[in-house]
């Protein structure tokens, strides 16, 4: 049993979650969710005891209530931080972060339940390969089962499955429900997946520093049920996954709520308002067909990343690149961007056939590219980051403030422009991001998993902006996200399965194939299908 | 102290530095810093306090006296007085260079006799010694060539005596102060390296959540360094006896334990360094920042420290390099070894400092988020 007792922590004067008081009893698990920077990770932190704090922890019946006090207990607790592959050394292989967690944890050898926790995580066959070469949800899925070697009692899990697909999503889960039921262990988990939320024993729910409600689910979500309506046009109000939110009675019937409603309810209770995204209209002029890729090839060494993909994204599409976590989606975006030589296949983009070196720099300024860490200088203030890029793109320097200037504004990060990205929520790092792909207002932008572990609101208004990109600038969009319920959000979809094409057709089509099912749903057949 | 935790972690730094190539660093640099330095290093010297003797006093010997003067390179007197007191103001160490010039110099050279110029130059810093031997050649002849057809400047020679220190080499007063610099630079910078890039990509969590306790940590992170700095010393101690013929007067024994205790002491001061920083870059420029300077100025590469006065003489004795280079230059070149008292305090001050940094540098570390 774990008793969190007003747990308070600071950073210099910043309250970064205030009097935090709950339980978490044996076999449990529990969820925190809640917006960017609302304290989740300090709290998960304090517990971990690599951060100090003022109150108590209790853990079954030890009492702690600083770093050094918990010391005694590490070889009980496991802390997965937040962040893509942050505990991995990237010049080690999969195999030597098992050997290295099971030797500093003084473990002993297990192999049958090291196998298990390598096939779950997809990386028995890929044993002898470095960090460094893991996709990014791959790396997140080593980081996770490295944390489960040791059998801990309390595992602290921050965010363990942003950028992971809905596969490995679901197999985690059954992973974490058995290990619970096979011994004593609490388990607190943060995320940022509603449908994972849901599945909890009970869910905490952050806002600005404080727990703001507990509960299960489904107490969590009654509430959340006077102010949930179907999908419709409205003011005061917030829209996003075919439902509306609104204080104010709406002439449409109530729908059923997620838990992602609590977090739009919450925001108009403080009195937000949903972003109105300011882009404003350009004419340009583009080919028909911007990408065009035929039987597009990557190897790495035998491993054959990308297999023969063909792929077409027309001008003022957006589409989604889905697919497991490994298939070849970065791979591929990588090819496009030619940050990967082609091993195989032809490749036009905007209508030019793309043969060497030159074809590319030509081109360079009508791509925008987001990568999937947000590539950002930690260094450089969220300003000297624009004018940087800007820079790269050959901007006159009065343009590039201009710019900076008009889509700061437009895209609300304005009074953030002189801080570090390193001390922003990643919903607003996400939006300056885009800005710095789109300050030389390119024709095609590739977005590697822009909302990967980014809050639900600003995932809303996220596809907002793109909505607006596209219409205000017929601008087409390649994106790849593991949130299975945007796929909805695009105009057609193209799934990747170990390299290979298996899908490629608009959402609507393949709703009518699968009537009743959630994209998610149908994700999953298809992979399970296809062999 | 659990060893299994320890080999393991240590394990993963050498497999890390082979895989990111960050081995070569290891050993490149002090070689590098050896190498190009050694041959590298050529001071100017300025203000030679130069005492002209001239008992000629004609024309050209006025003449060659006055050039001399009005020059940075030389701050000239030339003073009536007799060669012996001009060498015991030398030894006194008030005067660098003693130029005499002899009774009917000029008429000697205008028969076409053979004539002498003296020179006695303070090469008790033999670098100095032998840039100053260079300028006052230099000066001389060059002045006597607008006087004299070409065909006489022969006549004219220079005996030139380099006193104290008639068999010192550039080299040898070199060569060891570089082992100090390379001995403090490379390990301080590895072992900060080691810290602050698990700090800067976070895989230093894998520390604070761990069982692993202080003492393990700093073992498996501050003996690789160690360990592998600890080659770096017969490499430097072959650079210096094959490469550069600094001959090897004392123990080798002594110079190996007072080497291990040095790059101990420089191991401790990358712990202190990776304390204070959060990144790669700012960890490398700051453990540069304080080792390479002190190393230079208080090696006795570039001035012994017996000259130095007041503050920088303090300075000189805070910083570990004088203690390290003393050694350094008893053992290669004079040989003393144990005999002397200042040695035995030395190297116990070596021992001292090492474990007193590392000790600061333990109480320091926080195994929490800071
Ligand atoms: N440099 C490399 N060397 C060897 N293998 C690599 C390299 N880069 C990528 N791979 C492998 O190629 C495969 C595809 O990786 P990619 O990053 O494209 O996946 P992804 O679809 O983007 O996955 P995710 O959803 O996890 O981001 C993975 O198995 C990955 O380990
Ligand atoms: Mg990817």
């Amino acid at each position: 049993m774990l008793e969190v007792k007003n747990l308070t922590v600071r950073y210099g004067k910043k309250i970064a979650i205030k009097n935090a008081t709950f339980n978490a009893h044996n076999k449990e698990i529990v969820g925190l969710i809640g917006a960017d920077g609302a304290g989740k990770s300090s709290t998960l932190h304090a517990i971990a005891g690599v951060q100090r704090f003022e109150g108590e922890v209790v853990f079954n019946g030890y009492a702690y209530h600083s770093p050094a006090e918990a010391e005694p207990l590490k070889s009980q607790i496991a802390l997965m931080p937040q962040g893509l592959g942050l505990v991995l050394y990237p010049d080690l292989s999969v195999k030597e972060h098992f050997e290295f967690f099971k030797r500093i944890r003084g473990v002993k050898d297990d192999p049958a339940y090291e196998e298990r926790l390598l096939k779950m995580a997809g990386l028995y066959k890929f044993q002898d390969r470095l960090a460094k070469n893991l996709s990014g949800g791959m790396k997140q899925k080593l980081s996770l089962i490295c944390t489960l070697l040791h059998r801990p009692k309390l595992l602290i899990l921050d965010e363990p499955t942003t950028g992971v697909d809905p596969l490995s999503r679901r197999e985690l889960w059954e992973i974490l429900d058995e290990t619970r039921h096979a011994q004593d262990i609490v388990i607190l988990y943060s995320t940022a997946y509603m449908q994972e939320a849901q599945q909890m024993d009970k869910i905490l729910l952050f806002d600005e520093g404080e727990i703001i409600a507990q509960g299960k689910a489904e107490e969590l979500l009654k509430s959340a049920e006077p102010y949930t309506y179907e999908e419709t046009s409205c003011d005061e109000c917030f829209c996003f996954d075919k439902r509306c939110y609104s204080l104010k009675p709406l002439p449409v019937p109530h729908a059923k709520p997620t838990l992602e409603a609590l977090f739009f309810i919450n925001a108009l209770k403080k009195g937000k308002k949903e972003t109105r995204f300011q882009i404003k209209p350009k004419k340009v002029q583009t080919p028909p067909i911007i990408v065009e890729a035929k039987g597009l090839t990557k190897r790495f060494g035998d491993f054959v990343a990308d297999d023969h993909i063909d792929l077409t994204l027309h001008a003022g599409e957006i589409l989604g690149l889905l697919g497991a976590n490994g298939a070849g989606k970065t791979t591929f975006i990588k090819m496009l961007l030619g940050l990967y030589p082609i091993d195989e296949g032809e490749l036009w983009l905007l209508g030019k056939k793309i043969e060497s070196y030159e074809d590319r720099i030509e081109l360079k300024n009508y791509i925008g590219y987001m990568s999937q860490n947000f590539a950002l200088y930690k260094d450089m203030t969220i300003k000297e980051n624009m004018e940087y890029f800007g820079k790269l793109h050959e901007l006159p320097s009065k343009t590039i403030a201009q710019k900076i200037e008009e889509l700061s504004q437009g895209l609300g990060f304005a009074e953030y422009l002189d801080e570090f990205p390193t001390s922003l929520p990643m919903g607003i790092n996400q939006r300056f991001s885009l800005a710095t792909a789109i300050l030389h207002e390119p024709v095609v932008l590739f977005l590697d998993e822009p909302t990967s572990g980014v809050d639900t609101i600003a995932r809303a208004g996220f596809w907002k902006l793109l909505h607006e990109l596209k219409r205000k600038w017929r601008i087409s969009i390649l994106i790849t996200t593991h949130y299975m319920s945007e796929a909805e959000y695009c105009d057609r979809v193209v799934v990747l399965k170990e390299g290979k094409k298996i899908v490629d057709d608009t959402p609507q089509h393949l709703h009518e194939l699968y009537p009743g099912l959630s994209f998610e749903e149908i994700f999953i057949n298809f992979y399970k299908e296809t062999k | 102290m659990r060893l299994g935790a320890i080999r393991a972690y240590m394990l993963k730094e050498f497999i890390d530095l082979k895989r990111s190539k960050m081995i070569y660093l290891v050993y490149l640099l002090p070689i590098m810093i050896l190498i190009l330095f050694g041959y590298g290093i050529r001071l100017e010297v300025t203000h030679a306090r130069t005492i002209v003797i001239d008992q000629d006093n004609s024309k050209l010997s006025i003449d060659l006296a006055h050039a001399f003067m009005h020059s940075k390179y030389f701050d000239t007197k030339i003073l009536p007085i007799t060669p012996d007191e001009a060498l015991a103001s030398m030894k006194r160490a008030k005067t660098d260079i003693i130029i005499i010039i002899p009774p009917s110099f000029e008429k000697n050279l205008l028969k076409g006799l053979k004539s002498e110029i003296g020179v006695f130059i303070d090469a008790s810093f033999p670098l100095r010694g032998r840039v100053m031997q260079g300028y006052v050649q230099g000066v001389l002849l060059n002045k006597a060539s607008e006087y004299l057809p070409p065909q006489k400047i022969p006549l004219i020679l220079i005996n030139q005596r380099l006193l104290f220190n008639q068999a010192m080499r550039d080299e040898n007063a070199i060569v060891p102060g570089l082992i100090a610099l390379a001995l403090l630079v490379a390990p301080a910078i590895l072992a900060a390296l080691l810290i602050v890039k698990e700090k800067e990509y976070g895989t230093i969590f894998n520390f604070y959540a761990s069982p692993l306790s202080k003492a393990e940590f700093l073992i498996a992170k501050l003996t690789p360094p160690f360990v592998l700095h600890s080659v770096n010393i017969f490499i430097a101690f072959f650079i210096a006896t094959y490469i550069f013929d600094v001959p090897f007067r004392g123990s080798f024994a002594l110079f190996w334990v007072a080497s291990e205790l040095y790059v101990a002491v420089a191991v401790g001061i990358g712990l202190l360094v990776s304390i204070i920083t959060r990144t790669q870059i700012a960890a490398t420029v700051l453990a540069m920042l304080i080792t390479i300077i002190p190393s230079f100025l208080y090696s006795g590469m570039l001035m012994p420290i017996s000259a130095m006065e007041g503050g920088s003489y303090i300075e000189a004795h805070l910083f570990p390099v004088m203690y390290y280079s003393y050694i350094l230059y008893d053992t290669f070149l004079i040989g003393q070894g144990l005999q002397s008292s200042t040695i035995i305090l030395y190297l116990s001050i070596l021992a001292l400092y090492g474990t007193g940094l590392i000790l600061i540098g333990s109480k320091l570390l926080k195994k929490e988020l800071s």
